[in-house]
């Protein structure tokens, strides 16, 4: 027979053991991609260590299904704590009410490169942490350059050159002379933001008012239907990573794309060179497309100050060099430092791809971010197809704009 | 309690796994993708009614484009699928050496899984590294490489060949079994009055196999009709939309766009053609069972 001291202990002991699980909190996080990167792991462990009762528990999600799914969650009302977005999603979700705000001190906006901040805002006020980064620069085939009578070692520095060497090429080689990605892909509409911005042009400006259907970015279109007869025949047909192939095969002369390509052009036998993007007639300096993905956190989880606390830790200054200098080496660095210096010395070709940050501008913040980019990669499939002419087709797009602003 | 009603519990007892099944799996998302049609459902916390505000937008210009080019899709793709399957049927029927083997050789569309497939012809087509653009290039057709996915026209039609190809095997197959199952004595005869190879077909193997070639077509025209995966992989609907179909459109819409309501909408419209297609379908097989009892 148990004595009353006996069943308060075991009731104490069975009220401890079903508490226990309660003080452990956890944040979720949609964690895109194949496999969580070394570098996160550890630091994981550390915050968590750092952190008792709190557990960090990424979920790997493939980049296709990443965004949809935690999007999902948060529309059904399940959300996770955290996940990573393409900060040009972050408009969308914040008008929506589905992540919460992520304020930076004036020390933390400091700590990174230009613009990138602009990248993350909304309303004045920050809605995401940047955790990754790319600019794009242009990479010539030397070989290619010299087969067309051009001066292997002087890459095009304007759009006219840039249309004048391609042409040259066309006519005086056997390969295409400029890689022009426009398929029904994201990548189709990023790269024609690199020609916006390599001109001075803006979409949309701070007040939401929809500034696209300017000079700057008339001339950027075109420049596009200037190029394509010139550019790798079928350009509708291909995305931003199949024209990396066809230039990683030796058999066109200019693309633009990230610094993933330097490190796959180390394995062929191409000399090749990579410059800053070409300006157009407008542009103030060298410019680029200044693409973020950011860790959002959203609202209802129950540990959104925890896990703005987790985002900022692991997008610090310490864990970002570590990562970006790791697994996610094909990443532009987000802030300036001793490290980047020490990368820009060991791989100069770096370079480009820091230049054009000053310069550059983010992917524009639209509410209905997908109805924007259907709406500009119709705009540059017409173009370059020749179905309209570019006046007509920018003022078209910029009227379909306002729906979706 | 009566006999007859314990045979009655028993027996709903017995529909009970299969009642819930299909209300679990069929009518309540049937229900609820119906009630969200009139919804303006999107990533807002906030629903509210919208009455047939989703159904008088997508009925614009745009959208009976979308119609029309499902429909073309569709009616050349199944229509292909049944010339090609009856052709093969009928080659794998000839007493030939080695018919095993041909008949094996046509099943890889059909095994190989589908992605695979749909991701080895986008390959093929590239202009590039392609084999039909290299193929062209090298016997003189055309001069410089050929992106079939880049036009409208060509990327129209090069969706439609890929469907065929991966749905072509199980016509085949479908229609060889029927043909093995008109009876010899037939054609024995026919040949004993001097008919010819083709008289004998048209008079004797297509009308034995109406009834499967109407089954086949329906199935495969139920099938086409919500075909996904090969132009999604393909080309996204693009360029400039020229082989959007309905379901790409739908998903544009419902997931791209996270427009649930609008999405919504589209999918009952869907789901009300591929209705009519059923019954059609099974109009057409109760007429010819009443044909075959008569």
């Amino acid at each position: 027979m148990t004595t009353p001291v006996q069943k308060s202990l075991i009731g104490a002991m069975l009220a401890s053991a079903t508490a226990l699980p309660a003080f452990a909190q956890d944040i979720s996080w949609i964690y895109c991609g194949d496999k969580i990167d070394p570098v996160h792991e550890q630091y994981i462990a550390e915050w968590e260590a750092a952190n008792e009762g709190w557990t960090v528990t990424p979920e790997v999600v493939g980049w296709a299904q990443c965004q949809d799914k935690a999007t999902t969650l948060a529309v059904a009302g399940s959300p996770v704590a955290m996940a990573y977005v393409g900060s040009r999603t972050l408009k969308e979700f914040a008008l929506n009410e589905l992540i919460v705000p992520v304020p930076m001190s004036e020390e933390e906006q400091a700590e990174y490169y230009p613009n990138i901040v602009d990248t993350v805002t909304f309303q004045g006020t920050q809605w995401g942490v940047p955790i990754a980064f790319s600019t794009k620069a242009l990479y010539w085939n030397k070989d290619i350059f010299e087969e067309a009578g051009l001066d292997p070692e002087t890459p095009p520095e304007t759009w006219e050159e840039t249309i004048d060497f391609a042409r040259q090429i066309t006519e005086n080689t056997d390969y295409a002379g400029y890689g022009l990605p426009a398929k029904t892909m994201d990548n189709t509409m990023h790269q024609f933001l690199h020609w916006v911005y390599t001109n001075n042009g803006q979409i949309i400006d701070a007040d939401g008012n929809i500034v696209m259907d300017s000079p700057e970015v008339l001339a950027a279109l075109q420049a596009y239907q200037d190029i394509t007869p010139y550019s790798v025949e079928g350009a509708t047909a291909y995305e931003q990573n199949e024209m990396r192939a066809i230039f990683l095969d030796g058999t066109v002369g200019m693309i633009q794309t990230s610094v993933g390509a330097a490190f796959l052009l180390e394995d062929t036998d191409i000399d090749w060179g990579v410059a800053d993007l070409p300006l157009g007639p407008d542009a103030e300096g060298p410019g680029t497309l200044l693409i973020t993905d950011s860790l959002a956190i959203f609202d209802g989880s129950g540990v959104e100050d925890k896990a703005i606390e987790f985002a900022k830790f692991i997008t610090s200054p310490e864990v970002q060099e570590a990562y970006e200098a790791g697994g996610a080496a094909s990443l532009t660095p987000l802030r300036p430092g001793r490290a980047v210096d020490d990368m820009l010395a060991a791989g100069p070709y770096w370079q480009p791809f820091i230049d054009g940050i000053e310069f550059g501008g983010p992917e524009p913040l639209f509410t209905d971010y997908r109805g924007f980019q259907n709406v500009m990669i119709e705009m540059v499939q017409s173009v370059v197809t020749g179905a309209a002419e570019p006046e007509e087709a920018l003022s078209e797009a910029a009227a379909e704009l306002e729906e979706y602003k | 309690m009566t006999q007859s009603r314990a045979a009655w519990y028993f027996a709903w007892a017995l529909l009970a796994p299969a009642i819930i099944y299909v209300l679990v799996i069929v009518a309540w998302p049937l229900v609820e993708t119906v009630r969200l049609s009139f919804t303006d459902a999107s990533l807002r916390k906030t629903v509210n009614y919208v009455g047939w505000e989703n159904y008088t937008r997508i009925f614009d210009r745009d959208f009976a484009e979308i119609i029309l080019r499902t429909f073309s899709w569709t009616f050349f793709s199944v229509l292909l699928k049944m010339v090609i399957g009856m052709f093969g049927a009928v080659l794998l029927n000839c007493a030939v050496p080695g018919r095993n083997l041909f008949r094996i050789l046509t099943m890889p569309p059909w095994i190989v899984p589908m992605a695979i497939g749909i991701f080895m012809w986008g390959w093929m087509y590239n202009g590039q590294f392609g084999m039909i653009s290299g193929l062209l290039q090298r016997f003189g057709f055309v001069d410089g490489p050929v992106a079939f996915l880049a036009y409208g026209n060509t990327a129209y039609w090069a969706t439609i060949v890929t469907d065929v190809w991966i749905g072509v095997p199980m016509v085949t197959i479908y229609f060889l079994a029927a043909i093995q199952a008109i009876p010899r004595d037939l054609y024995e005869a026919a040949w004993t009055d001097g008919a010819s190879r083709w008289y004998r077909f048209r008079r004797i193997t297509v009308p034995l196999m109406a009834p499967a070639i109407i089954t086949m077509s329906m199935l495969s025209l139920i099938a086409t009709f919500n075909s996904f995966d090969i132009i999604w992989i393909l080309t996204q609907g693009g360029p400039s939309g020229s082989t959007t179909t309905m379901i790409i459109d739908t998903y544009q819409t419902a997931i791209g766009s996270k427009k649930y309501g609008q999405g919504a909408a589209r999918a009952v419209v869907i789901c009300i053609f591929l209705s009519l297609f059923c019954l059609a379908y099974f109009r057409m097989t109760r007429k010819l069972s009443r044909q075959e009892k008569v």
